[in-house]
């Protein structure tokens, strides 16, 4: 299993020049599996898409090996009473799949974002329960497991029961 | 206690659901101006009519789901299903308020109970109803676990109540899980 060290892996604001990166990265179906992303019709819908959502969205950053776009990574605040939570999202290209990518994005994305927004106590994360590669991503960043919501949300229509973690940004992994 | 359990409409020895009305607004207020009872609730006490008129004409009433719950025609509390969009349509959102006087007699149970053997049938892309109950709220846990939810997890600094996040205990009853009958 090939490893890379941390510093191949980084994450950067999102460029409209990775929009092509991006329509590559949905396309594979072994991503769009736990994504509430279907497949583009066409590379106009796909652009589209990334111009009016992922480019103004909150939080995001492109995940890059060596430079290269690979996957992205982003925070969704919340508001009101709940503004003292955000949940993780992330995707990585499957052939990049096993290589502590997601892993350090994650650890990265963390710090980051607690840094962003000090009024934020909680970063949550919602993993789809048939799920295990990523489950084993925010356990070994060191996010708490803290139970299973049955029926929580709609994957392609369906309701699914998912694991919800989270780390507060008074927990170890970041002090 | 005569119970009518095979019939459809909202009513359970002397405790009954139905929608507010302005004319509510005495019997309103006694909840809604009382710490005791905002103490684990995510808005602050009214302080005055003209605010608790504004909520129940802007809130309560264009609400998808609230209703007062009454003993013997009077409301003493109120009840409700907040519903969620998109991917998150398969979830709604209980929540519940009783006047301190009438806690102890098991009225929010039965009025969740209510709302369980409904609401499914009246939303029916319902599949989970789920409540968030502050940490140190023991009598509303005791309340959903008499009514037929189930425990799930503790969810660190969910919510913020009265200025401060919380940790929030998470329940939830499914269309498919066991309904007790009202």
């Amino acid at each position: 299993m090939e490893r890379h060290s941390d510093s191949d892996i980084t994450i950067r604001p999102l460029d409209i020049s990775d929009s092509e990166d991006f329509i590559n990265l949905y396309a594979d179906e072994k991503v769009r599996k736990f994504s509430s992303r279907d497949a583009f019709t066409s590379k106009e819908a796909a652009i589209e898409y990334f111009m009016s959502t992922d480019i103004p969205h909150p939080w995001i950053r492109a995940i890059c090996l060596s430079g290269r776009p690979v996957g992205s990574i982003s925070v969704s605040p919340f508001y009101g009473t709940e503004k003292c939570r955000a949940e993780l999202g992330y995707v990585v290209a499957s052939d990049c799949w096993g290589r502590g990518i997601a892993t350090a994005a994650v650890k990265m994305a963390a710090k980051a974002v607690f840094v962003d927004w000090g009024h934020l106590e909680r970063l949550e994360a919602v993993v789809d329960v048939e799920n295990p590669g990523s489950q084993r991503v925010m356990e070994k960043v060191g996010f708490k497991r803290e139970g299973v919501l049955r029926k929580y949300y709609l994957l392609k229509g369906r309701p699914r029961d998912a694991v919800i973690f989270s780390l507060l940004s008074t927990d170890d992994p970041l002090s | 206690m005569a119970e009518n359990t095979t019939e459809n409409h909202q009513k359970s020895s002397k405790i009954t659901l139905r929608t507010i009305e302005l004319s509510d607004i005495d019997d309103f207020m006694v909840w809604a101006t009382d710490d005791r009872v905002s103490q684990y609730c995510i808005w602050d006490t009214h302080t005055s009519k003209d605010q608790a008129l504004d909520f129940i004409k802007n809130n309560a009433m264009p609400h998808p789901w609230f209703r007062v719950i009454c003993v013997e025609n009077r409301a003493v509390g109120s009840i409700s299903v907040s519903p969620n969009s998109g991917n998150d349509s398969c979830r709604g959102e209980l929540g519940y308020v009783l006047a301190y006087e009438h806690w102890g007699k098991g009225i929010a149970t039965k009025a969740v109970k209510m709302v369980v053997s409904s609401i499914f049938q009246e939303w029916p892309h319902l599949e989970r109803l789920e409540a968030y109950v502050d940490a140190n709220n023991k009598g509303s846990q005791r309340v959903v676990e008499k009514a037929g939810f189930i425990r799930e997890a503790v969810l660190r600094k969910h919510r913020i109540i009265k200025g401060i996040s919380r940790d929030m205990v998470v329940f939830s009853i499914l269309s498919s899980d066991q309904h007790l009958d009202s």
